[in-house]
């Protein structure tokens, strides 16, 4: 026998059928573009950005993120039924191209055909199988959806039709499959047996009779057609633009350095604006970014400032950045999204790493807390105004007179490079390990043990000043700017070959966003650094066990992916790391970054407390960090969380001081 | 309104300060500078009195070294809107009453209707030179203001002052007047990016200073750090521990148990 079937079988193929279809297909076409072309031109009221560089990256990156569905699986669960529910869909969506190429154009023109035989076998029992995962999967995220609700899934009209059209194409394609089997295929089940869900509907209709399955063939056909033609019409208009906007903003992606910002000309006395309060003051991408956003609330749910009750929530500010494109255009930025809410964002990308959209919500916040900054002078504190003015005075935003900043090496018999400029490396100590009691401690460790592993190492001293992150990350890029110029023409002046710093936010500037100032010398935080010295035999450690957890910094972690080093490092020296349930790239962020370190945290409860408790339910009694801002958090937190008995936050570099051997120390 | 603010530029109070060579001031190596602080409260007051009557012309006025119009170009990109700069090296040695008479003698030719000033200076202190501008002037001086407002139809100024144990006094002037501003006036603005760059093309006169007119009234002859006196110990440790301690230390630094 000869296993195909008879396309457009019962509806006929004449021009009767395929004039009416190929019509209603050419009106859904129009109405598609004309929702299509009215969305372009709301991104296009955005400022210019070129995302069209590196191309075949990007469209590498595209591919991947939307056929394998790369980063919507990164969550289990509702990630794994968008996957499998997209490749059923996808194959669906193949087949029914492959029926339009036979009957409309090789059969039609050439008299080929090539759904037969052994092909047609293996594409119907895949359309089947595919249609009926389609539907599990849709049933499983309606339940999700609907009847369990996990909290903050904001679901509305659109989830709805979304829902409802996706199940009605879905079954009434089974049951037009049902109805021509019933007819056609019950008495061959050699060739039924290819096609089992359709062949179970047929079962199920047989007892309808010829002509009662004919009609109602003929009439599921067309209501078919018009649910798909529904479907093409409706994607620019409701959520099922995601399917084109999330895929397409894979290719516009930001390609990196991950985090680096963008760099203000301040020099250019044209520009009086300054940051973003206007629709027209942002990029297209973030405009676009408001369509690519599906609310899976991914973002929401790992957000620190949200988890602790603050009025943040990044979803919600693309939300609302996309209402104001759409419906508002002329309503502010700031005043729409709320001060308190874009003061609240620790920068620890957290949601721009999750996001399945490649939606860049840091540079949305960075350029409102800009206009806030530089065009009002507004800070969410008194604080943190007092810490940029300490800043501009004595480079550090602690207040610090300028001129101890080298103090601390005193002990340590090494020299300012003022004093000594043929070193190895230079040591970029940062404000707080140059000023604070805690840090200095950990300064003190890193110096030793590079004189144990033979290293020489200078710093700045005086001549160093704070790296401008906070203040850039707060807003204020004119005092980055100034700051970081002057420390890219010290540090060049002395022809640095390499330099290590112990703040994770110094080494993520000064290796990225320095770039933007012809700053291109080698920069290693001080874990990787001492890592490698431990790797290759030049620092002996004599390791000791001990049990502890360990923290990864937002800036040495989601900024820069450096998660195996430094657990490599702690194994080395006898470490045994229970991991928190948050860690690696899902890390809780310590509350410290995005400049926050300078504020007071007033709302909510406290990030720190909550990482802190975080820690102390692994059950080991300490916590190791490799970040300055971290570790001024947790020793504030065990504090604040009452738990200084049970848990003590150390860097890393204290615990390898403790072990390094006695003919080296 | 025609207004005058007279700023100093002082060290950070948080740098390392040394005695000079001549043991009679600080030694300037080393130090971070600023802006006095109460004289921030007098520039903001008079960006603010601006915003109120917009016609108003603001001068600001410094006295001291080359890196003194660091601290104008501070009051420029805050609101005001010219800067003169009194190039003068040694103003630093300067008593307070020849300070005011180089503040009096450029004054005396502009008719200010008010002049804003701090009440002291946060590294000399001596609170002086406001007043002596204005008895220089024969105009009158309120002091240590903490509220201003002025009265646009009656051309009433109405200050609050502080007075010893938190009370205060309300005080009503009019134009001419010197006010000299204390802390709890206001909370200064930080300065926004499009008037830090209108600040580098306002007009910032750098004038020499005139001859010294006053006979020395005083001097300082000497400067020195406090006496360092026997610092407090923490004893740390178990109470056993802490009470061998104790008694170790009373026998070898005391006679109490002798």
């Amino acid at each position: 026998m000869e296993f195909t079937r008879e396309i457009y079988w019962n509806v006929g193929h004449g021009f009767a059928t395929l004039a009416p279809m190929y019509g209603l297909l050419a009106v859904a076409v129009v109405i598609f573009a004309l929702g299509l072309i009215k969305r372009i031109k709301v991104y296009r009221l955005g400022l210019p950005l070129d995302r069209t560089d590196q191309r075949r990256e990007r469209i590498k990156h595209m591919l991947e993120t939307m056929l394998l569905q790369t980063k919507v699986s990164r969550v289990p669960g509702a990630g794994t039924a968008h996957a499998l529910f997209f490749w059923s869909f996808f194959v669906l969506f193949i087949g029914t191209v492959l029926i339009v190429l036979q009957a409309d154009f090789s059969d039609l023109l050439f008299g080929i055909k090539f759904l037969k035989g052994t092909f047609y076998k293996l594409f119907s029992l895949t359309l089947d199988l595919a249609g009926l995962l389609a539907i599990l999967m849709l049933a499983g995220l309606f339940v999700r959806r609907y009847l369990v609700r996990p909290q903050g899934l904001m679901t509305k009209g659109d989830d709805a039709l979304m829902h409802g059209l996706l199940f009605a194409i879905l079954i009434t394609g089974f049951l037009i499959e049902g109805a021509r089997m019933a007819v056609t295929e019950l008495n061959a089940p050699q060739l039924a047996a290819w096609s089992p869900v359709g062949w179970g509907v047929a079962a199920l209709l047989a007892g309808m009779g010829e002509a009662g399955l004919r009609t109602l063939h003929t009439g599921l056909w067309w209501f078919h057609l018009l649910l798909a033609l529904g479907f093409i019409s409706a994607l620019p208009y409701t959520k099922f633009r995601h399917i084109l906007t999330t895929s397409a903003n894979a290719f516009f992606a930001d390609r990196g350095p991950i985090g680096k910002l963008t760099t203000v000309n301040l020099e250019d006395e044209d520009q009086e604006e300054f940051g973003a309060n206007k629709l027209g003051d942002l990029r297209w991408k973030d405009i676009f970014d408001t369509d690519a956003c599906t609310l899976c609330k991914r973002c929401q749910d790992r957000c620190p400032a949200y988890a602790t009750g603050k009025p943040l929530s990044p979803m919600q500010v693309v939300n609302q950045i996309g209402e104001i494109a759409f419906t508002k255009p002329d309503a502010g930025l700031i005043e729409t999204i709320g001060r308190e809410a874009i003061w609240s964002c620790t920068t620890c990308r957290a949601c721009q790493d999750i996001c399945p959209a490649s939606i860049e919500h840091l540079g949305k916040i960075i350029e409102m807390r800009r206009n806030l900054v530089l065009m009002e002078g507004d800070f969410p504190g008194e604080e943190v105004m007092a810490a940029m003015e300490q800043a501009e005075v004595n480079g550090n935003p602690l207040g610090m007179g300028y001129a101890s900043r080298g103090d601390w090496i005193e002990p340590l018999g090494i020299k300012p490079l003022s004093e000594d400029h043929e070193v190895d490396v230079l040591y970029f100590v940062g404000c707080y390990a140059s000023f604070d009691k805690r840090n200095i401690a950990v300064a003190t460790c890193f110096v030793k043990l590079c004189q144990a592993a033979g290293i020489k190492v200078g710093i700045l001293g005086k001549e160093e000043k704070c790296c401008g992150e906070p203040m850039r990350k707060m807003g204020n890029e004119y005092l980055y700017q100034t700051l970081a110029m002057e420390m890219v023409e010290t540090i060049k002046e002395y022809g640095v070959k390499k330099i290590v710093t112990t703040c994770p936010h110094c080494f993520n500037t000064l290796t990225k966003d320095y770039r933007d100032f012809d700053f291109d010398i080698e920069v290693v935080p001080h874990v990787l650094f001492l890592e490698e010295l431990v790797a290759s035999g030049r620092l002996p450690v004599k390791a000791k066990e001990f049990a502890c957890t360990y923290h990864d910094s937002c800036y040495l972690g989601r900024h820069n992916g450096m998660y195996d080093a430094p657990r490599k490092l702690i194994r080395s020296m006898g470490g045994r790391i229970t991991e928190m349930a948050r860690n690696r790239d899902q890390a809780f962020c310590c509350g410290a970054g995005g400049g926050r370190i300078l504020a007071e945290e007033k709302l909510g409860e406290r990030i720190n407390v909550k990482r802190v408790q975080m820690a102390v339910a692994t059950g080991a009694g300490q916590l190791l960090a490799n970040c300055p801002f971290c570790l001024t958090m947790f020793e504030d937190g065990v504090k604040g969380a009452n738990v200084e008995e049970q848990l003590r936050p150390k860097d890393i570099a204290e615990v390898l001081a403790e072990r390094i051997t006695s003919e080296n120390a | 309104m025609n207004i005058l603010i007279c700023i100093k530029q002082v060290p950070d109070m948080e740098s390392k300060f040394k005695i000079n060579g001549e043991g009679t001031w600080y030694d300037r190596a080393d130090l971070a500078w600023r802006m006095n602080e109460y004289d921030e409260y007098a520039v903001e007051q008079a960006v603010r009195l601006k915003e109120q009557l917009p016609n108003s012309d603001l001068t600001v006025l410094c006295i001291g070294q080359d890196q003194a119009s660091e601290s104008i170009k501070k009051a420029l990109a805050m609101g005001c809107d010219k800067g003169v700069h009194i190039a003068d090296p040694d103003s630093s040695q300067r008593e307070p009453i020849a300070i005011a008479t180089m503040i009096a003698g450029f004054a005396k030719e502009e008719l200010f209707d008010i002049i804003f000033t701090g009440m002291q200076s946060q590294d000399r202190g001596s609170a002086q030179v406001g007043v002596m501008v204005a008895e220089l002037l024969g105009i009158p001086a309120v002091t240590t203001i903490v509220d201003f407002s002025y009265d646009e139809n009656t051309g009433a100024i109405q200050v609050k002052r502080e007075l010893e144990g938190g009370s205060k006094a309300l005080v009503t002037a009019t134009t001419p007047v010197v006010l000299t501003c204390q802390l709890g006036l206001n909370t200064p603005r930080y300065p926004t990016l499009p008037n830090i760059m209108k600040a580098k093309k306002k007009e910032l006169r750098t004038v020499l200073p005139a001859p010294a007119a006053v006979d020395a009234r005083q001097e300082t002859s000497a400067c020195y750090f406090p006496e360092k006196k026997g610092g407090g110990l923490v004893l740390e440790g178990e109470i056993p521990e802490l009470a061998d301690k104790l008694i170790q230390l009373l026998k070898e630094k005391t006679s109490a148990l002798a």
